[in-house]
């Protein structure tokens, strides 16, 4: 490495470093973000590519990702069961609520029995829930300082007991009967869809169409497709990471730009020397681009530094999830980098262009 | 002897606002190899001009100027860098160095820039003897004396062998136990290196420790 590039950046301590928590910033932010986005959206795939059922059968605009609605009638559970190929249904309540620290949860009501033996779910401690106070969480909740017959805070100040634990983890991570729940949401007799396991899964478009026939006006959906890509069914989650990156890169830059645009004009003499040496516009430019990398590749490792020191502290105190993706790391890599080199464009050119006399004189 | 240098019929002109200030007004000059010139006058006479037209840093108004061979004047401004880098080495008053590097960064920048990575560790040592700077090469120019960090530039300057040093009043920053240790280095370098070196000073004692002495004013050579 250039002697003179590493020289100039520990001479000038200060400036180097809010370069390098400049860039860091940037890097940090990408990572921060689509770790979270993507932590959010794998770990509510893993827990509904959990559910056995093929079908999800809905009122039109009563499920999305992030919103439910209870207005199904479990009256429909009944005439699903009796539809040719289908071989269990069963209600589901799914309800999204703040969560006590920042985030968003979700619960679920169900019935118990049916619902476990439908998606294999089995209890690995307690008991299913029975009283509207009761609930059963998965083992993830769980190890979150929840064991059984602790209380749980799950509607304001409302408590529950924890009276079973279950594997593997499917859908919401906290269950509740789903008469409580419809208690709770005012909505007696109502669900927001009904699972459908088929007899033969080889079946599923002929049963989803046979129940279409018989149930028209409904909404009938195949699992495989709705949970297939949660993070492109958020509204506009890609655009917004994208302008995220966008923005960090314009960080990135601007940060490089002025720190390298103070250098110049400081090192306006050295420049004049290194003319005066014959030193080419290429290897000034070269020199001020490498000084500039220099410093955004330490900010790209404080950046991945501080981005899981805060992907860890959000995990450990909130419900929010984050997950490391390689394909972002080198996204936010290659910003850094980037924005880095083009940042320092600028002020590199200004100084090729210096005229070596007015430089030599420079005071 | 061969001429390293010829500068024919220069002219520099500065446009100061609407008005064309000029600084030398027809100079012609010969160098042969080897020689030690030193270039007196008045201030304002334009011996710092001329150094740097000859050196490159500027580009005559009229007139030639062909370095070892090279036409520095018909040159584009990537050419005359090019030229610098290959046949010149400067050293001025104020020393010139690098702060951050320490003296051996400083000869290795040099040779860097000259041989895009390679260098010559016997030239440098052998220039380091004569300059008898050995064992500084590890101190930054601010933990040296005025005396050695011109040693160290004159060490910089020479290292990549350039055909002509331009020395921009070397002494004129040095105290007079300095100054003579700093010319006898000169003196040495033309001597053991046959090193053509160009002298602007103020100093007749600087002056008369040098082969030819050119005297300028008000833009001439008289």
């Amino acid at each position: 490495m250039n002697s003179l590039v590493i020289s100039n950046i520990r001479q000038r301590p200060l400036r180097s470093t809010i370069s390098v928590i400049g860039v860091s910033l940037g890097v940090a932010l990408v990572m921060l973000f689509t770790g979270l986005a993507r932590g959010m959206s794998n770990d509510l795939q893993r827990r509904s590519s959990n559910m056995r059922a093929e079908i999800l059968f809905t009122r039109p605009g009563s499920i999305q990702i992030n919103t439910s609605s209870t207005n199904l009638s479990t009256k429909y559970v009944e005439r699903l069961r009796q539809i040719e190929g289908v071989e269990s249904a069963t209600p589901v309540i799914r309800y999204f609520y703040p969560s006590g620290s920042f985030g968003v949860d979700q619960i679920e009501g169900v019935e118990w029995n049916d619902f476990a033996k439908m998606n294999n779910v089995r209890l690995v401690q307690g008991r299913e829930p029975r009283q509207a106070d009761e609930v059963v969480i998965d083992e993830t909740k769980a190890a979150r300082k929840h064991p059984v017959g602790s209380a749980l805070k799950i509607f304001g100040e409302k408590m529950y007991r924890v009276v079973g634990i279950y594997a593997p983890e499917s859908g919401a991570r906290a269950k509740l009967t789903l008469a409580s729940l419809q208690e709770i949401l005012e909505a007696p007799g109502k669900c927001t869809y009904i699972l459908v396991k088929v007899k033969n899964p080889n079946d599923q478009v002929a049963v989803a169409r046979r129940i279409d026939q018989e149930l028209p006006g409904n909404k009938v959906q195949f699992t495989r497709d709705v949970f297939a890509s949660i993070e492109s069914s958020i509204p506009s989650l890609g655009i917004f990471l994208r302008v995220l990156v966008g923005l960090a890169a314009v960080v990135s830059a601007l940060v490089i730009m002025l720190a390298m645009h103070t250098t110049i004009t400081e090192r306006t003499r050295e420049i004049g020397i290194l003319k005066a040496m014959g030193a080419s516009r290429r290897y000034i430019i070269s020199e001020i681009e490498r000084e500039a990398l220099l410093i955004s590749a330490m900010g790209l490792v404080v950046g991945f530094a501080l981005a899981a020191a805060a992907g860890f502290f959000i995990h450990k105190t909130t419900s929010l999830i984050f997950e490391f993706g390689w394909g972002w790391a080198l996204t936010a890599a290659l910003i850094g980098l980037l924005g880095g080199a083009l940042g320092a464009f600028y002020p590199a050119i200004r100084a090729a262009n210096l005229d070596p006399v007015n430089a030599l004189a420079y005071e | 002897m061969a001429a390293i240098l010829k500068a024919e019929n220069l002219e520099k002109v500065y446009r100061v606002g609407k008005v064309d200030v000029p600084a030398l007004r027809g100079v012609s000059l010969e160098v042969q190899q080897g020689e030690f010139v030193a270039v007196m006058g008045p201030s304002g006479c334009g011996k710092s001009t001329m150094l740097h037209l000859l050196g490159g840093l500027l580009t005559p108004t009229r007139g030639r100027i062909v370095i070892d061979g090279e036409d520095l004047t018909a040159a584009s401004d990537a050419k005359r860098t090019d030229i610098r880098r290959r046949k010149i080495g400067f050293v001025f008053q104020r020393f010139n160095l690098f702060p951050t590097l320490t003296a051996e960064g400083n000869l290795r920048l040099a040779e860097r820039i000259h041989a895009n990575g390679a260098d010559d560790p016997d030239r440098r040592r052998e220039v380091l003897r004569l300059l008898r700077l050995e064992d500084k090469m590890q101190h930054k120019p601010l933990e040296l004396s005025g005396g050695e960090q011109q040693r160290v530039a004159l060490a910089r300057a020479v290292v990549t062998q350039p055909a002509l040093v331009l020395a921009d009043e070397p002494t004129g920053n040095l105290d007079s136990e300095n100054s003579a240790i700093v010319l006898k280095m000169f003196q040495e370098l033309n001597n053991r290196f046959n090193q053509t070196i160009i002298m602007i000073t103020h100093n007749p004692e600087a002056a008369a420790a040098c082969g030819r002495i050119i005297q300028m004013r008000d833009g001439h050579i008289v």
